[in-house]
Formats: structure tokens, sequence, C-alpha cells
């Protein structure tokens, strides 16, 4: 009897487990979700959105090297010792073989990819009330505007710049919808293409956008003051004046004053900040404004501080060549590595917890009136308004100080002030045809004896970054930019 | 049960007594190679039916023997032997073990066989040849005794989980480790930490309650496990218990270890003073607008020293760092286990407790296991059975790598000899960093560095066997195997190095791994005439459910806490699960003719949740051959020819994703700002499916001169849709894609021999040898002319899988010392251009013949045994091959390095022009870049190993019968004891040749004994 018992248990065993194999394959993961569910609400779709900027602020893009293409490679900001502090941004050291620098190309795609994927995806929402539908259209307007940023960010990083030669050198493959491996082997479009892209996705942004203060993240201001950045660095100044003088005239933001300056660089949704991104955790600490940050390398007043830059010491000639710039005060000698050396604590950290911690700031007013001075000095306006503009910048730094008439230098001067850590300087020198001049000796620099020519104007071939050697190996009709090894 | 079994025994003894009286004989049977008793050897009367058997203490007496008989001594795993009685009526026997004979049962995939009848490529090792080997984890006790397998041991950290690869490398990104199966199960293997740690899921096994390992090679012997079969399959039976009295026995050992050998040789403090002032003199050469604020190059040079190889202060203690950081381990291994049954029942039970203390301070394991394993008949047709298996292991270490944790690293890189280790004031550690870094002094650091895990793991089978008819049988068996890793990475309040993390920072990290088996198999067994068939089918189905928590805090509220519980801020928190099924039909079929002619095909169907509907059933199959040409009627005058036959096989398997959804396309969740923010987190590939193997094999096998075993085999393994995470266009918004991209093969030889030098009734000695070679070679991608850079090495058709890419280092210019190169660059004939060139200008290219495959690898053993004394020992070896040395980035860097350890060899760098040497010129800060990623870092990994050495010496009879053991045994054993090699670091690296500061190989001496009541 006991035997059948247990022969029945074993057979009824069997039975049940063969019965329960139907769907015994399927499993689901629990940790992701899978994208045909991912974007099935409007709500949905503003999470998405937030996946647009979430990477943008990483390190190896708005986080830490887009700063350091525009300040380092430029005659702002220098490591404080010849063996850390991102030597080969500084020396232009970068090859085609090194993979350091080439994650921004990948970074930009990244994020170029979920721009697509959103637009792709958000006309199947049909949202039911009015206000509904104007949050639909704004999220597909912060997506072309987030596009356009990064196009132009990869223009002018491989493409040379505009001006040099109306835009016919190669910019960046223009990618604007959810594409397959084959489909992703496009050639490289030129950088004029890519402007063209840039403008037609910035309008089509500024007729969606919301013109509401949106913190994080585009809203019609932001997109419009991009696109004056973007009419300056294509010379096309009167354009360029009229957007950024909309801005000035018309967006909900306004310069601070000087007294609270140098409080706004701690201030999350300060009162001139168009764009920032948010940095609020530390938690993968090694990749959003932790320590691999350059917020962490330009802190000097902390022993657990990185300190590996410094401010160029023309850069500190040039911001106290008039006594009372409020921008002086940024400069500090305490530091905890080496008090021989001024440092520059522009970045305290948001609300000045953690001085790694900052929201890099993209768009910001003041730039607006830099770019109206000098689209109305090289444009139609005129020298009076491009006066009028520079003179504000000027004085909010420096109320002491006597208005000037604008001159090219005079702006670019003032650029170089105001934007140190933004990462302009370069590419202003760049745009303008003007040159970065290095020669060691010149305060710390060693620029020139680590292999780096001492002037740099956009006939050198580094100005331009190379093609990354891995990438072309998978995807050999992706041109290498002039000069650099295959 | 005691009862029952003396009832047998008894009933045996009268059943005996039936025959003619003649005389009584009484004796023992010992066994030759330990003299301990044998159990259970059938004694016979040749040509009569009449038989008795040896009780549990080897003792026997037979009665009614005629005086002129021939006694017949055999035994499973024993020759026979026979012994004419000559009018004794005492006679002691010492039956020798079986050497590797071809009647020697084997485990195989769902059964087992006689190894002369198995036509696949399977090798068996019975736990006598490991049982005295000291190691934590059974992997190791095995390295070099596998033709065709290699074995590596990651790191010399206790519990580490040792790398194993069969015949190659299968797979690009699927995992190129075997399948375990533990008595039929198919089991939780690899390492399920959080890699801070390596820790094997294997470990939970004691080596003490395995009975064999097979490692299953070619498609005839692993096919039957389908889908997973590619890289090997290894099997394990543990102990079960045996018949007769129950027999404790008890084992204890001690033993003591350091590294194996001196890594990384560095320069003496007074040559790295020199090496120094050297390279400064250099740079100040170069540059005088460095110096002349100093005055002169001498001051300048004398100050730079200073700053960066300052000479010693009176108010520091300056030390011997090795002394510091490390201690002789010590590790200690107990052991009981008891083994006993009748004719219905057996039961098997063990417990046993380890603990290893590493050679460094933080470093240690502890683990106790317990096993009970019973099975009992219930009637007449069934068998049921069942199994319990418990461990619980906890390890402590410290991060491998160049990791500012890992002492190993921190001693050869960074701690020099001028770096001061304490106050002499007060004796408190000196904390300061000295050269600008994140290192620190570790000494006084160790007890707030937590990196840690614990294991638990249980596995509970059932079973039940009914046997339907003598030739028809159906095996059922359920079993659960939940493992338990718990991790955690942390410093603690206190810890200088890390303030980064505010006060303390810990994460524990929980995983569960749940896999419930079930499986039912059908076995069909009956012999007609000179025609034996089997043939077995069944199905099986496997669940695994994994769950995975994390929680990480910071911010350590008191000097002490340990854990987060007393931390303040949540760094993080989330809990995911995941599950991962696999169904199979299975099924083969044998059949050979007289025992010359042997044909097997076996046919396995699966379906995996890891693969799309459309794509997730597969079917693998294979056949097989032999012939024993031995048993032909001519051969049967060919006495020096005891054995020959020749197999031959050819199959499929295959290699499943190691990710679970990769054939989804999933979004991915994170935040921005205070709200989520989600984005597309892979490039799906729906059409995803498993590599396929195409896989044959051709051996002979020898017994020659009743003395020697040879078997040599050929295979050849074809690997098709390899899985790579291959890269693709960035502007796919991608970096990677799982896709199955291309082909490779690996094949190769193997030889095995072992010979009876000599085989006397006290004395033996056995010498075995194996050998194989490895060609590997990728033999498509997914285009045409496609290469894959995965640094330092290239993935290319016509290359091997671990073929290095990198620039071609030739050496200094005579004339100035500058580091030159091959240019490298591809010529428009499309050959490359030979010119030597700066490093900036050099491009990286295949280097030609520069593989981390070896031209061949083994090892060879030998085991004396005279009377109660043996010895054996086990050698590896690997020659042929080329390992990438990270330690080249940090310690030979001429120059660079301002602050750090230098190596001895940098003592032969260039100084005057016209010196021949291979090392360029040193100059601080050297921007020349001279050292890193290029073939610098290549170096000739030819090694020779004395893996273990062991010395057995068992007690006199007479002294174990005065202490009423029935077994006792004494044994002293050495690991890593010899090493030969041209490396300056320990040359047993992982199969893909890169090294980069993994704690290197101990040498292990241990005293063990054992006694058996």
């Amino acid at each position: 009897m006991k035997k059948y018992i247990i022969i029945s248990i074993i057979c009824l065993g069997v039975i049940t487990s063969f019965s329960s194999c139907k769907g015994f394959l399927d499993t689901e993961p629990t940790d992701v979700v899978v994208a045909e569910t991912a974007m099935l609400t409007l709500y949905d779709a503003g999470i998405a959105v937030n996946g647009l900027y979430v990477d943008l602020k990483w390190y190896d893009y708005y986080g830490t090297y887009m700063q350091l293409m525009g300040d380092e490679r430029g005659d702002n900001i220098q490591p404080r010792t010849m063996s850390s502090g991102w030597i080969q941004i500084y020396t232009l050291g970068y090859d085609s073989e090194s993979n350091t620098y080439f994650n921004m190309w990948q970074k930009c795609y990244q994020t170029i990819m979920r721009c697509n994927t959103l637009l792709a995806n958000i006309e199947k929402l049909d949202p039911a009330t009015s206000a509904d539908k104007k949050k639909r259209d704004d999220y597909k307007g912060q997506a072309y505007a987030v596009r356009a940023l990064i196009y132009f960010d990869l223009a002018r990083m491989y493409g040379y710049p505009y001006m040099k030669d109306n835009g016919a050198s190669l910019g960046a493959v223009l990618i604007t919808d959810v594409v397959s491996i084959s489909d992703a082997k496009q050639d490289r479009s030129t950088v004029a293409q890519t402007y063209d892209l840039i403008l037609s996705d910035l309008d089509q942004a500024l007729s969606l956008l919301s013109k509401d203060k949106n913190t994080g993240h585009f809203n019609y201001w932001a997109a419009k003051l991009l696109q004056a950045r973007v009419y300056l660095y294509k010379g096309d100044w009167d354009a360029a004046y009229n957007a950024a003088k909309e801005v000035i005239d018309q967006s909900p933001y306004n310069l601070v004053p000087n007294q609270e300056y140098l409080d706004y660089w701690q201030q999350e949704g300060g009162d001139e900040t168009l764009l920032e991104f948010f940095v609020t955790t530390q938690s993968t600490i090694d990749d959003d404004g932790g320590y691999v940050s350059f917020y962490h390398n330009l802190w000097h007043g902390d022993v657990s501080a990185g300190a590996s830059l410094i401010p160029t010491v023309s850069w500190i000639n040039l911001v106290q060549s008039e006594p009372g710039d409020i921008r002086a005060e940024f400069l500090r000698t305490d530091s905890k590595y080496e008090i021989s050396k001024a440092w520059l604590c522009k970045f305290p950290g948001t609300n000045g917890v953690n001085f790694r911690l900052n929201n890099p700031r993209i768009l910001r007013l003041a730039e607006a009136y830099l770019i109206a001075a000098e689209g109305a000095l090289k444009g139609s306006a005129g020298v009076n308004q491009a006066s009028n503009y520079l003179n504000a910048i000027r004085k909010r730094a420096n109320p002491s100080t006597t208005d000037v008439v604008a001159t090219e230098d005079l702006i670019q001067d003032e650029r170089r002030k105001e934007f140190i850590g933004e990462g302009h300087r370069f590419f202003d020198m760049m745009r303008i045809g003007g040159s970065i001049v290095r020669s060691d000796g010149d305060g710390y620099n060693f620029a020139v004896s680590a292999g780096c020519p001492e002037e740099i104007d956009w006939n050198y071939f580094k100005v331009v970054l190379p093609i990354s050697h891995t990438e072309r190996q998978i995807y050999p009709n992706l041109e290498q930019n002039p000069g650099y090894t295959e | 049960m005691k009862k029952r079994i003396f009832i047998c025994l008894c009933s045996m003894l009268l059943l005996s007594g039936v025959a003619v009286a003649q005389t009584k004989i009484t004796g023992s049977v010992t066994d030759a190679s330990d003299g301990s008793p044998v159990s259970y050897v059938t004694i016979s009367i040749q040509g009569t039916q009449t038989t008795t058997a040896t009780d549990v203490n080897g003792s026997y007496i037979f009665t009614n023997v005629p005086e002129d008989a021939i006694l017949v001594f055999s035994c499973i795993g024993y020759s026979s032997q026979e012994v004419p009685v000559n009018g004794r009526n005492r006679i002691d026997v010492e039956l020798s073990q079986e050497s590797v004979g071809l009647e020697e049962l084997m485990v195989v995939a769902y059964g087992t066989v006689q190894k002369g009848s198995y036509s696949g490529s399977a090798t068996q090792i019975k736990q006598d040849k490991f049982k005295d080997v000291p190691v934590v984890s059974f992997e190791q006790a095995i390295v070099g005794s596998v033709p065709g397998v290699q074995i590596t041991q990651r790191s010399g950290q206790p519990g580490s989980l040792p790398e194993i690869r069969v015949r190659g490398f299968g797979s690009f990104n699927a995992g190129n480790e075997p399948l375990y199966v533990i008595d039929g199960i198919p089991a939780t293997s690899g390492d399920w930490g959080s890699d801070n740690i390596f820790t094997s899921s294997m470990n939970f096994l004691n080596p003490g309650d395995i009975e064999s390992i097979t490692i299953l090679k070619d498609a005839a012997a692993a096919s039957l496990y389908g889908s997973r079969a590619s890289n090997g399959v290894i099997l394990i039976t543990t102990k079960t218990g045996r018949k007769g009295k129950p027999v404790s026995t008890f084992r204890a050992n001690v033993g003591l270890s350091y590294f194996a050998m001196d890594n990384y040789p560095l320069a003496s403090d007074e040559e790295a003073e020199i090496l120094h002032r050297e390279s400064w003199t250099n740079y100040g050469t170069d540059n005088p607008v460095k110096w002349q604020p100093y005055g002169s190059l001498d001051n300048y040079v004398d100050a730079m020293v200073e700053k960066y190889y300052p000479s010693r202060k009176s108010e520091f203690i300056y030390v011997d760092w090795e002394k510091e950081l490390f201690r002789v381990g010590i590790s200690q291994n107990y052991e009981y286990n008891i083994s006993g049954g009748g004719d219905n029942s057996k039961v098997f039970a063990s417990l046993a407790y380890n603990d290893d203390k590493g050679v460094n301070v933080i470093e240690y394991l502890k683990r106790i296991t317990a096993t009970i394993n019973a099975e009992t008949k219930i009637g007449k047709r069934l068998n049921i059975g069942g199994s319990v298996q418990f461990s619980n292991q906890t390890q402590s270490g410290h991060q491998e790598g160049a990791a500012k944790d890992n002492p190993f690293y921190l001693w050869k890189v960074h701690l020099t000899s001028r770096w001061p280790f304490q106050y002499a004031s007060d004796g408190s550690y000196w904390m300061e960093s000295y050269n600008g870094g994140s290192q620190r002094n570790p000494v006084g650091q160790f007890n707030l560095q937590i990196n840690d895990a614990n294991q638990m793991r249980v596995i509970l089978k059932g079973w039940a066997e009914l046997r339907l008819t003598d030739y028809l049988k159906i095996k059922t068996i359920v079993s659960d195997d939940f493992l338990q890793m718990h991790d955690r990475f942390g410093w603690l309040y206190g810890h200088v190095n890390f303030s980064a993390y505010g006060n303390g920072y810990m994460s524990d990290r929980y995983r569960f791994v749940n896999k419930v088996v079930s499986s039912t198999v059908a076995n069909f067994n009956k012999t007609f005439g000179n025609h034996h068939i089997s043939a077995m089918v069944g199905w099986e189905a496997e669940k695994e459910h994994f769950t995975y928590t994390r929680v990480g805090m910071v911010d350590f509220t008191n000097f002490g806490a340990t854990q987060s519980a007393l931390a303040t801020t949540l760094d993080e928190a989330f809990t995911y699960v995941a599950d991962a099924n696999i169904l199979s039909a299975i099924s083969n079929l044998n059949y050979d003719y007289n025992s010359k002619y042997y044909l097997a095909a076996s046919f396995r169907r699966d379906g995996s949740s890891r693969l799309s509907p459309k794509n997730r059933w597969g079917s693998f199959w294979s056949v097989s051959g032999s012939w024993r040409i031995s048993n032909e009627r001519f051969m049967s005058n060919v006495s020096q020819i005891n054995d020959l036959r020749i197999r031959g096989s050819y199959g499929t398997s295959g290699t499943l994703p190691s990710s679970r959804y990769a054939y989804k396309a999933v979004f991915d969740y994170w935040t921005y700002g205070t709200e989520g923010a989600g984005y597309p987190d892979n490039l799906a590939n729906a059409d995803l499916t498993w590599e396929k193997n195409k896989n044959w094999n051709i051996a002979v096998d020898a017994r020659l001169f009743d003395r020697l075993d040879i078997t040599a085999e050929y295979y050849n393994k074809l690997t098709t849709d390899l899985l790579l995470d291959a890269s693709v266009p960035s502007t796919t918004g991608f970096t990677s894609a799982l896709t199955n991209i291309g082909s490779m093969v690996n094949k190769g030889l193997e030889l095995a021999f072992s010979l009876d030098v000599i085989k006397k009734r006290d004395m033996v000695l056995n010498l075995g040898l194996n050998w194989a070679t490895l060609h590997n070679e990728v033999l498509s991608l997914s285009e045409e002319g496609e290469q894959i850079v995965s640094r330092p090495w290239i993935w290319k058709a016509g290359y091997s899988y671990v073929q290095y890419y990198t620039r071609e280092y030739y050496g200094p210019d005579p004339e100035t010392g500058e580091p030159l190169y091959y240019s490298n660059k591809i010529l428009d004939d499309g050959t490359r251009d030979r010119t030597l060139v700066s490093r900036s200008q050099a491009s990286s290219t295949i280097l030609e013949g520069m593989t981390a495959i070896p031209k061949g690898y083994g090892g060879f053993n030998a085991a004396f045994t005279w009377r109660s004394l043996s010895v054996s020992m086990a050698w590896s070896y690997k020659y042929g091959h080329y390992v990438w040395d990270n330690g080249v980035d940090d310690m030979e860097t001429d120059g660079y390095n301002l602050y750090a350890n230098i190596a001895k060899s940098q003592i032969e760098c260039w100084q005057n022009a016209g010196d021949q040497t291979y090392l360029p010129r040193r100059i601080a800060g050297n921007t020349g870049g001279g050292y890193y990623d290029s073939s610098r870092a290549l170096k000739k990994g030819d090694y020779l190993r004395l893996k273990n050495l062991t010395v057995s010496y068992t007690l006199p009879d007479k002294v174990k019968r005065f202490l009423r053991l029935s077994n006792a045994r004494v044994y002293l054993a050495g690991a890593n004891l010899l090493t030969f090699t041209g490396l300056n670091f320990d040359p047993e690296v992982r199969a893909d040749g890169y090294y980069n500061f993994y704690l290197p190989a101990l040498r292990t001496v241990t005293l063990g004994v054992e006694i058996s009541l």
C-alpha cells in the first residue's frame, strides 16, 4: 500500500510539474521596465524628459569635461602640478587612440537617442485636456532644445569654427530618429549642415516650449538664449543680437545685483540662471559632481578636496587689473595644498553644503548681455547698444567702474572674467579666429614644456577633438579629423 | 541496524559452512597503498560458488576450504588476487587499488558507466587523489591533473574563486565557466558577491565530502547538459554511506602559509635614491630653467630628491613594510564523518570546520559544513533517498588590483622605505599622505575597513527510484538549492583614506539565489545475447529565483559603530527580483556488441527564459562510438597489449546569455533633482540566441605491458553565434549591444600517460604525465575584416581570443635614451611601417605571436608507496604564452612616478650614449609614457610549479589494534613548494593572461592526522 502511495505521489508530482509549464519560460525583469510599457502616460513622459538631462551632468560632459574644454584648453584654468589635473586637456595631448576624452562623443549621442526616442513616442499620447496638451508640447520642445544643445556642442568640439570656413569642415553625424545599428553608420555632415539642424530644432523648440521658469529644464528663454549663442558662433550678428535682446527684455530673469553675486553661485534656481542641471546625489559618487568632477579639483579649501586645478596668473592679473571687481573675490589664498598659489572659489556647492556638488550653469542671463553687446558691435545695432550691454555686466561686477566704449577686446575680456569655470574661453577665441597664448614661465604655465604649442589658433589641428580610434574600428566611414592618425 | 548487519554476516558464514569441511582459514585483507583494512572483499574458491567476505575490519574466517584450493580475493576498486592455500590456515592479503582501469565505474551525465564502454571524453578523479591536499576549494586540489583543463587560483586570499577553463575559451561574453552538477543536479556556481573580494559559491563543498570529480570535455560527454554544456561540465559526486558497521573518521590539519615566491623585487633604499637622483638630474639637465632658481643643478636635484624621496627624519619611525603588512597565514581544518549501513539503508554524515587566516590581518575564512545523505529500500522495487548539505562561510579580505586597500599593491607600489610609519614621540601612526595621493598607511586602518562576505547555502534533495522490471527503472529527483550571499563593503568612522565619504560608509548587499530543479528519468538496460542496450528518456525543469537587496548608509554616529543602523544618512536602498527558468527533455541511447563495438547517441531539447519566445527552444545532440580492438579475437595473442580501443564523437552544445533579459528593450531609471528620470537602457536584440558549439573528438586508449596507460585525444570545438556585447556605433545612442556575432575554434591534442614503475606487494611507484596543446582562433566576426579592440586584447578573425594589441616597444635610442617604438602605421601597400618613432607617433598593432594561449600545459605526478609510507606529488606547468603585467605601469615608469617604489629592473635603464639596454633613460615626471600600454607589459609566462607534495604514514597494525583504531594516519602536505619561472611575479595568471596585483599564490605546509574508529 505504502508503495502505491509513493508511486502516486511521484506521478502526481510529474503531472503537476508538467501542467505548470505554461508561462514557465516567460519571466519579466523588475529592476527595469520593458520599453513597450515605459511611456504610456504623460507622467511617464515627464520622467523620460528628466532622462534627457540626467546624463548631461556626468563628468564626461557638463559635469567636468565641457568646462575644461573651454577653460583649461584656454588660458583661464590650469593644472596645479604636472602630475594631475587633466594634463591631456591642458596640453591638448589627446590623440585618436587615447580613450579618455571620447566619452563625450558617446555621451552626446546617448542623449540624442533619448531625445529621438521621446519624440518618436510622445505623439502616441493623446492628452484630453488642453493643459495636458500644453505639457506634452513642452516636453516635445524640451527634447528639441536638448538635441540642439548637444548638436551645438558636437559642432564646436569636433568641427572647426564656423567662421573659419563658413561651416565647410566636418561636423556631427546627424541622427534625428531612433536608428538601427546599420542606419546609425551615416557619414559626418558639415558644420554648416549641423548648424542648420540646430537652428531648425531650436525653431521647433521655441514654438512648443513653455515660457514659465522650469529649473533644471529648458524653457522658452533658455532655448532663445541658446539660439542667440548659436547665431553668435555662426557670425549672424543681428540674429544673435535680436535673440539675446528678447531674452533680456522679455524674460522673467534678472541680473543678480553685485552684493548678491557671490551668493548666487550656491543658489539653485537663481535669478539669472536660465538653464542649470541638477547635481544632487553623491551615490554614484565618481560620476556626477563627485570626486572626478572639476569642482572637487578646483577646491583647495579642504584637505579632502582634489585641488589639482588653479586659475592662471594671466586670469588673476586680468580680474585684478581694476580694483573693486567682485569676481576677484573668487580668488582665495588659503589653499590647504599649496599656499603660494591662489585658487578659485567660485563654486562652493549648492547651498554651500558640499563643494563637490554644484549645479553646472549652462545658460545665464549675463551671457545674453554679452552676446547682445557683441552682436550689436559687429552687427547693425551699433556700438552704443554694445556699450550699454557691456557696461551693464561690468558695472554689476564693479559698481565703481566707469563706462567704456565697447570694443571686441573689451567684450572678450569681459567674457573671460565673467565666465571662468563655465567653459567658454577656448571656444570664444576659436570662433572669432583669435588665439590662446600660454608660455612657460608666465605664471605657473608649463604647457609648452609638456608638449603644447605656445600659441593656439584655429589652424592647429588639435583645436578639434579626434574621433576615437575604437569608434572608427566599427564605423570606418566615420571620417577622422585632419591631422590625427587613422 | 548493527543487528541487521550482524545477521547478514552470520548468514553468509553459515552458508559457507555447508561446504565440505577441510580446513579453516583466517586472515585479513589490507589496502596495499596505506595498509588500511579493506572491508567486504569477496573471497571465493576458484571454480566453485563458495564465497565469503571480509568484515569491516578487513578480517575474514573461511571454513571448509580444500587445502589445495586457490582463493580469489576481489573487491570493486581493487585488482583481484589469486592465492593458493597450500595448506596454510592464515592468509593475509594486500590488495592494490586498480589504477585507472578501463572497467572502473565512472560518473557521467545522468548515470554511471564502465570506463571501457564510454566513448565520450571525460576524466574522473577520485577522492584519494586529492584527499590530503589542504585546500578550501576542491578545484585547487586537481590543478594539473586533467589534460586540457586549466585551473588558476585568481588570488591568494582565503576562499578565492578558482578559474577553470575546459579546452580553451568557448565564449566572448557569455562566460567561460563550466557547468557544475552536484549529484545529478545542475548547481548554482560562480561568484555571487559584489566583486570586492572573490568568493566562490562552490566553497560550500568541503573537499573531504567529495567522492569523485568528473570533468566532461567533449560533446558525447556533455551534450546531455545542452544549452549550458559548451564550457565543459564538472560532475561532483559526494560521499554516501557504505554498507557495514558505522565507521567514524576524524581528520585534523594545521597549515602555515606565506607567499610562494619573491614577487616584484624592488630596488633597495640606496638603489632607489640613486634612481631618483638620476631621473631628477636628467630632468634638470633637459630643463635648465627649472634648476636656475636653485643656483646649480646639484642643488636642484638635492632639493627634488629630498622632496620626493625625503631623507629619514628622527621624528618618525620607518619600517620594513612587508613585516607590518603581512604575517604567516595559519589554517586549521577539522572534519568528522560517519558512514554506515545495512542491506536496505545507508547513511553518511559529516561535519567540518575550517579556519583559515590569510597572510594579511584582514584576510580570513571560517566555514562550517554539514551533510547528511541517506537512502533506503522500501519493498523490492522502490529506493528512496535524500540529502541535506549545509554550509556557512564567512570570508574577509581586501580588494584586488591597484586599489588603495590592497596591501600587496600598497606594499609594492606606494609604501617606500622613506614613508614614515609612526611618530617616534608617541608611537602613533603617521597617517598623512606622502605622495599627495589618496594612499595612506594602511596598518592603523585595517580594523576600520570592512570587506567581507557571508555565504550560507543549503541544498535539500529527495529522490525516489522505482525498479519496474529488472531492466527498466524510473528515477525522480527534486532539489532546492538555496544560496544566501551577504557581503559588505565600507569604512568605519575614523578611516582617514575615505573622509570623502563623510564619517564612514557601509554598504550591505544581499543576494538570494533559490534554484529548484526537478527531473524524472526512465532508464532501460538490457542484454540480448551479445547485444547490450541501455537507454534513458526524461525531462528536467529548473527554476532560478534571484533576489537582490542593497542598503548603503554614510556618516556613522559613533566611533566604533560597525553596522549601518548607526549611520545617519541613507545613501541607497533597493530590492529587485529576477527569474531564469529552463525546461528540458533529455534522452540517450547506448548500444554495445559483445564488448567490442559501442555506439551512443544523446538528444536534449532546452527551452530558456533568457531568450525571446521565437528563439527559446533549441536542440542539442551527440553521436559517438568506440571499438575495443583488444577484445577482438586476433588480439588475444598479443599479450603486450592489455587493452586497446579507439573512440570518436561528434555533437552540439550551447551557451546561454548570462544576462537574463537581454532580448527585451528596457527603460532604466535614475533620479534627476527630486524626480525620477527614465531612459532606454539597451539596444535590444530580439534575435538573440545561444552560442552553438560543434564539437568532435577522437581518441585512443591503451594499456600496455600491464603497466602503462596511455590516452591520446584530439578535439575540435567550433563555436558559432558567439555572444558578444559588441561595440556599436555611438550614434545609436549606445556603446554596445549583446549580439550573436561570429565564430571561434578551439582545438588541441591531449596526452596522458600513467606508468606503474613498481608494482610489488609492499611497494608501488606510479608516474603520470599529461600534456595538452591548445589552438584558439577567432574565425569570423560580424563583418569581414572587423576588429574589436578590448585592450590589451583585440578580437579579429585569424587571431586568438587573447591576442595582445598595443604599441610595439623597441627600446631606448642608444644615443639619447629616449624610448622608441615601431611606427606600425599601415602603409599604402598594406604593410606596416617599421621605422622607429616616439610613442605619440606609434600606432597600436596586433603583436603577431603574442597571445595568452599557451603552446602547451599540463602536469605530472608521482605516487610512491612503501608499506605504510606513501609519498605523492603533483606538478603543473604551462609554456609558450605571454602575460600582461600591469605592474609595469606602476613600478617601471622610467621616472614618471615621482614618489612610488621602483622595480629592481630599473637599475638597468639607459644612462650614457651607447648603452645597450631595454629600458629608456629615466626622467622625472616622464611624459614620454614609455612604460604604459605598450609591449613592455608583455612577458613570457612559462612556469613549472610543484603544486603539492604529500607524505603520509599509516600507523602499524599493532599500534592501531592497541589503540583500537581501524585506521590512523599522519600526513605532511605542501603546496606551491617550488616555482620555476622567468617572471618577476607569481606565474599563476588567469587564462586570459592579465595580471594586476592580485594577491599572489601562497606556499603552504600542512600537518594532518586522520583517525578512523
